[in-house]
């Protein structure tokens, strides 16, 4: 999908939290790194409307998304930095189906579809659970499957592999690359954007990095330094 | 996360939603028609058996039962004080039934099947063009999901301050609880519009 932002800027009360962003993302594969509270989850927000630019605007394959906020979220998939907030029902496979309650499909095909996308993210297993009981591994994997279930074509990762161990953080990662979609990933880990076509860098509120992962990470290392 | 239903397959749960919902309003009418006090003793024991035919563990009971129960005991107690023993007592019994009754159905119907049973209910307000009956459905839900959420906050909250040496005092507890849960809401209800769930 073409991301393009025209001058977005986001103000909190009054404080200016994102300086006007001009670009257009149309890569498949796009990483977003910079320090704590540099503004990155705010950025990645603008796309599919949870934030609103206080001036600008956001188009998403044209859409204007202050505009037509369903429009575009009917497109784009996001995992939540905290994925324990993005679950809505207890059981994992009721949430799952919840998100395709609105498409009008028969029940019979609901669970069919359900389990063919447990299984595909091979966690067939954790189907019957209670989504609050899961490891932190198994929840990311569970809400990725929400939000796979409803085939979007644009997947935004707000920091998946934050708090996993090395085994589920692998497991994640094998997961992620393997999506044909076009993927937008937050991350303090580094590795995960080996073999990504772009990368952005903000530092306190501003796009200061945008080229190929290694330029990038090297900034972002200087910066940090 | 403690969630009110409990998996199983007694006859309870494998009982329709809807069947339960019904039966459950139904027992909430009678209850309230019924005045006779050995009457009420006798729906009482049957709605106790039906409760232990959920066979939910003793812990587990107790757990969901006694905070109401103490709500039930000091109220009643009151009507008694205030009013006549025998109305307090037919108050008792009463509540303690519907109580149990309403225990059995909520640990044995998952929520989205609440939702389901809740929405179709609804629909025939939506061809008025009153309400999304799905929004009632979720709404319902919503809320049955987060008591329990909101209960097990108020422990965290309660052990936090006991951690740092300080005495866990209702007030002190309450305002964070409710700052906690508000922000939490707030995600919630940013996740319901990035899943599309309403629309
Ligand atoms: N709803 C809000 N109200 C007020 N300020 C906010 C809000 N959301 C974010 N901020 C502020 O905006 C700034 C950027 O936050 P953001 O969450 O985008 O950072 P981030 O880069 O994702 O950080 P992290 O790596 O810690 O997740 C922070 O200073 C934060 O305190
Ligand atoms: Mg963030």
């Amino acid at each position: 999908m073409d991301i393009r932002f025209e001058d977005a800027e986001v103000r909190f009360a009054g404080r200016t939290v994102l300086l006007p962003v001009r670009l257009d993302l149309t890569e498949r594969r796009i990483g977003i790194i910079g320090l704590n509270g540099s503004g990155k989850t705010t950025f990645a927000r603008l796309i599919n409307g949870l934030v609103r630019p206080s001036k600008g605007r956001i188009l998403v394959d044209g859409l204007d998304v202050t505009a037509e906020p369903d429009a575009v979220r009917r497109q784009v998939g996001y995992i939540f930095q905290n994925p324990q907030n993005q679950i809505i029902l207890p059981i994992v496979r009721d949430d799952i189906a919840l998100g395709l309650k609105n498409s009008r499909l028969p029940k019979g095909e609901i669970e069919f579809r359900v389990q063919a996308m447990l299984e595909r993210l091979s966690i067939g297993e954790l189907g019957g659970r209670r989504a609050h009981e899961l490891s932190g591994g198994e929840l990311q994997l569970a809400a990725l499957a929400a939000i796979l279930v409803t085939e979007p074509r644009l997947l935004i990762l707000d920091e998946p592999t934050n708090q996993l161990d090395l085994r589920n953080r692998n497991r994640v990662l094998q997961t992620i690359t393997s999506l044909p979609q076009q993927l937008i990933v937050i991350t303090h880990d580094l590795g995960l954007l080996d073999g990504f076509d772009r990368v952005l860098l903000f530092d306190q509120g501003r796009l200061v990095g945008d080229g190929v992962p290694a330029d990038v990470i090297a900034q972002y290392e200087a910066l940090a330094a | 996360m403690k969630t009110l239903y409990a998996e199983g397959d007694s006859i309870l749960h494998r009982a329709s939603a809807r069947s339960k919902l019904v039966g459950l309003l139904l027992a909430g009418i009678l209850t309230f028609l019924v005045t006779s006090i050995p009457l009420l003793i006798g729906l009482l024991v049957a709605s106790a058996l039906l409760l232990l035919s959920t066979r939910l563990g003793l812990k587990d009971l107790l757990r969901r039962l006694v905070p109401l129960a103490v709500t039930i005991s000091i109220l009643c107690g009151l009507t008694m004080l205030l009013q006549t023993v025998e109305t307090g007592i037919i108050s008792l019994l009463r509540l303690t039934l519907l109580l149990l009754v309403s225990t059995a159905v909520t640990a044995t119907t998952a929520i989205s099947d609440v939702m389901d049973e809740i929405t179709a209910a609804a629909t025939p307000l939506e061809r008025l063009g009153l309400l999304r009956a799905a929004d009632i459905g979720l709404a319902i839900g919503l809320v049955i999901r987060f008591v329990p959420e909101v209960a097990e906050r108020y422990e965290v909250l309660r052990d936090a301050h006991t951690a740092r040496g300080i005495r866990p005092k209702t007030l002190s507890l309450l305002v964070p609880l409710i700052i906690l849960t508000l922000r939490d809401a707030d995600e919630i209800a940013a996740a319901i519009d990035a899943r599309g769930v309403r629309r």
